[in-house]
């Protein structure tokens, strides 16, 4: 059963709010949301519950941690966020996976906290910019259905990411999770994280989605090229919002690569 | 009662392809429609124009910013202020405004602002308005997320630099200075007056003009009822502090239109109002709301009116002439309609600054002049009595034309300012 609690770090002292599911005994998981939040506890982190201890928590900006935004400025504001929760929760180490934004923010914590990370997987990572794939502008579009790009077709916004909640809400929400992401992405998604990729000595796999309007797949070979020993998969029939869009093969492609190094 | 004369300074020669062939007449318009030539004759035609108004009476000239904007030609309000300031001798020259959120340092704003007032003899009006999500966020890069912080900021520091007497340092959050000493400074002391513009509903800006004391300036561009509904809330805002409502605290802008009968206005006129229309409308909405551009009171305030819209979409058209005197996004007619219109906008907004926008789109120089003439002859006179129990705080305090003087002419060339 999974929970949202509200918890105080250390030693940073930030306050965090945190999904959490999954057998305590599993091995941990730091699921680092994308652009759009964690509308709910989803098909995604549900999937992952079964074989990890899923620690999920929403990022200085994002959703009920929506007016901690001014008090973070970059990466390593970031990356000593989550590593302070993982101190906090006690887990020493953990497998890491981030999708879009999130993926950005794992490989930080990758490059600059190596022993944090058992494995590193990034889903349609943003981060670094590219001029011959430059991608669609996720914050040029319509006010009206703002993160619609970032679906496979458009209608899904409203399926996987509206759905079920309070409409207005769930706009307001959508708007500030926007908000946060340009915070470090604007107006170009270069975090510099490039000078930092090859620290990584983690495992690491990247994948990127078949219809992503954001991150072109030829992303995925320069971010592998970037982070030493790195492999690079293809994910079928989804957009950027992998975790929403198809919650099991995500599932399946972050278990089969963390616990047995599997790549296919 | 004032009145000024805004310029926009369009481009007025889009092919009547442009739609098909551009989504939007901002940030990434096709540039190669630009034709410098006939750019540079259409600034002379404008600057004239602006000229002219000073000549038939109009109290104040207006200059604002736009960047990479086919209806705004004007990235630099500084640049045209600068031409005014040696060319005219008594009226404001209101800048509206300088978009300081866009100047890095904002020394800088500081600076040319101080040097304008100089150069004027302090006519300077020092509008800061928020900008656009087009001017800011996309064109100069400016970060939504937290530029309404550093549009803060940058007031804070434009103010002290005019006003400290001291070298100081300045340890913001967007700008680190160690020395800030800006020379010169302004004539106008403690500072030029300000001006906040805002489009259309913002209680934020409405809380900021009251604190400070500022001049308040809403928009009449989408008609009398949704200014009506932001000068309110801006006299709201005053009323809750114990404050006296004083018209010359708050301006509107109206575009204008007069000819001999009303017959003659829309004759003539209305074809370059279409100019603008045809071009702007269905322009792309990717631009209208960059993330962060509006705060969380903001977005919930447009969120029902975005969700109505969608529920019940209804296709773009071009407003027709009457349509636009219904909902008085428009003032055109005789001298007697203009009058009657203006005297009810002014009265009903309590605004003593009124702000004519009197060329609009491919509107051709005789008949903006015409128009602008019949306004200063017939109209502001009738127009002027209103408000005379109140002191206007809002206008600048220029020192005497003798002493504005430069003081000895150069030689050669032709000096316009009189003796």
């Amino acid at each position: 059963m999974a929970e949202l609690t509200t918890l105080d770090l250390t030693p940073g002292g930030q306050t965090a709010h945190v999904w959490q599911g999954g057998d305590p005994e599993s091995p941990a998981l730091l699921f680092l949301h994308p652009i759009t939040g964690i509308p709910r506890w989803g098909d995604a982190l549900e999937a992952l519950a079964n074989d990890f201890r899923v620690i999920a928590p929403y990022q200085p900006g994002w959703g009920p941690a929506k007016d901690d935004l001014p008090g973070v400025r970059d990466a390593l504001d970031l990356v000593l966020f989550n590593v302070d929760l993982l101190n906090t929760l006690g887990v020493g180490t953990a497998h890491v996976v981030g999708i879009s934004i999130g993926g950005w923010i794992g490989a930080e914590i990758a490059a600059i906290r190596p022993d944090a990370v058992q494995s590193l997987t990034l889903v349609n990572p943003l981060g670094l910019w590219s001029e011959n794939h430059p991608g669609e502008d996720p914050f040029a579009q319509h006010p009206g259905f703002p993160t619609a790009v970032l679906f496979s077709d458009p209608d899904k916004r409203a399926k996987l990411l509206m759905a079920d909640r309070d409409p207005m809400d769930a706009y307001v929400e959508e708007l500030l999770d926007l908000r946060a992401s340009a915070k470090f992405l604007w107006p170009i998604p270069d975090t510099g994280v490039g000078r930092r990729l090859m620290r990584i000595d983690t495992r690491t796999l990247i994948a990127t989605s078949e219809h992503d309007n954001v991150v072109a797949g030829e992303m995925g070979d320069i971010w592998r090229a970037a982070i030493p020993g790195a492999q690079s998969v293809q994910l079928a029939g989804s957009g950027h919002i992998a975790d929403l869009e198809v919650p099991d093969a995500l599932a399946d492609l972050v278990r089969n690569f963390a616990l047995e190094g599997v790549t296919a | 009662m004032k009145f000024h004369w805004f310029h926009g300074m369009p481009w007025p020669h889009l092919p009547d392809d442009f739609r098909k062939r551009n989504r939007s007449v901002w940030v990434d318009a096709d540039a190669s429609l630009y034709d410098p030539v006939e750019g540079g004759r259409l600034y002379h035609e404008y600057l004239d124009q602006m000229e002219y108004a000073e000549q038939v009476g109009f109290d104040g000239l207006i200059v604002n910013e736009h960047h990479q904007n086919v209806f705004g030609l004007m990235p630099s309000p500084q640049l045209m202020a600068a031409a005014l300031a040696r060319r005219t001798s008594r009226a404001a020259i209101v800048m509206l405004g300088m978009s300081i959120a866009l100047y890095r340092p904002a020394t800088r704003a500081a600076e040319e602002i101080a040097m304008l007032d100089v150069l004027s003899g302090g006519r300077i009006v020092a509008g800061f308005p928020l900008g656009t999500p087009m001017d800011t966020n996309f064109a100069y890069g400016v970060n939504p997320a937290d530029f309404r912080r550093v549009y803060r900021e940058h007031h804070d520091l434009i103010l002290r630099a005019w006003q400290d007497p001291d070298v100081f340092a300045w340890h913001g959050e967007s700008t680190k200075l160690r020395y800030v000493n800006i020379w010169p400074r302004p004539i106008q002391q403690p500072h030029p007056p300000i001006w906040i513009p805002a489009d259309g509903i913002s209680s934020e800006t409405w809380d900021f003009c009251a604190e400070r004391g500022y001049n308040y300036v809403c928009l009449a561009s989408r008609g009398i009822e949704p200014a009506q509904a932001a000068m309110d809330g801006f006299w709201s805002r005053i009323d809750d502090r114990g404050l006296e409502r004083n018209p010359y605290q708050g301006a509107v802008s109206q575009t204008i239109v007069v000819a001999e009968s009303d017959d003659e206005a829309q004759q003539r006129y209305e074809p370059h109002f279409e100019y603008t229309s045809r071009h702007t409308l269905d322009d792309f909405p990717g631009w209208t709301e960059a993330p962060g551009w509006r705060t969380e009171r903001g977005i919930r305030e447009r969120a029902e009116r975005t969700m109505q819209e969608l529920a019940n979409p209804k296709p773009a058209r071009i407003p027709t002439w009457q349509e636009r005197l219904d909902v008085g996004s428009l003032a055109a007619g005789s001298p007697d309609t203009v009058t009657e219109q203006l005297e009810h906008l002014v009265t009903t907004l309590q605004a003593g600054h009124l702000i004519g926008v009197f060329h609009v789109g491919d509107m051709p120089y005789d008949l903006t002049l015409r128009s602008t003439r019949l306004f200063a002859e017939h109209v502001i006179p009738r127009l002027r009595h209103l408000w005379q129990d109140h002191d206007d705080h809002w206008s600048p305090r220029p020192i005497p034309t003798r002493q504005s003087r430069a003081p000895k002419r150069a030689t050669a060339g032709v000096h316009r300012w009189p003796n």
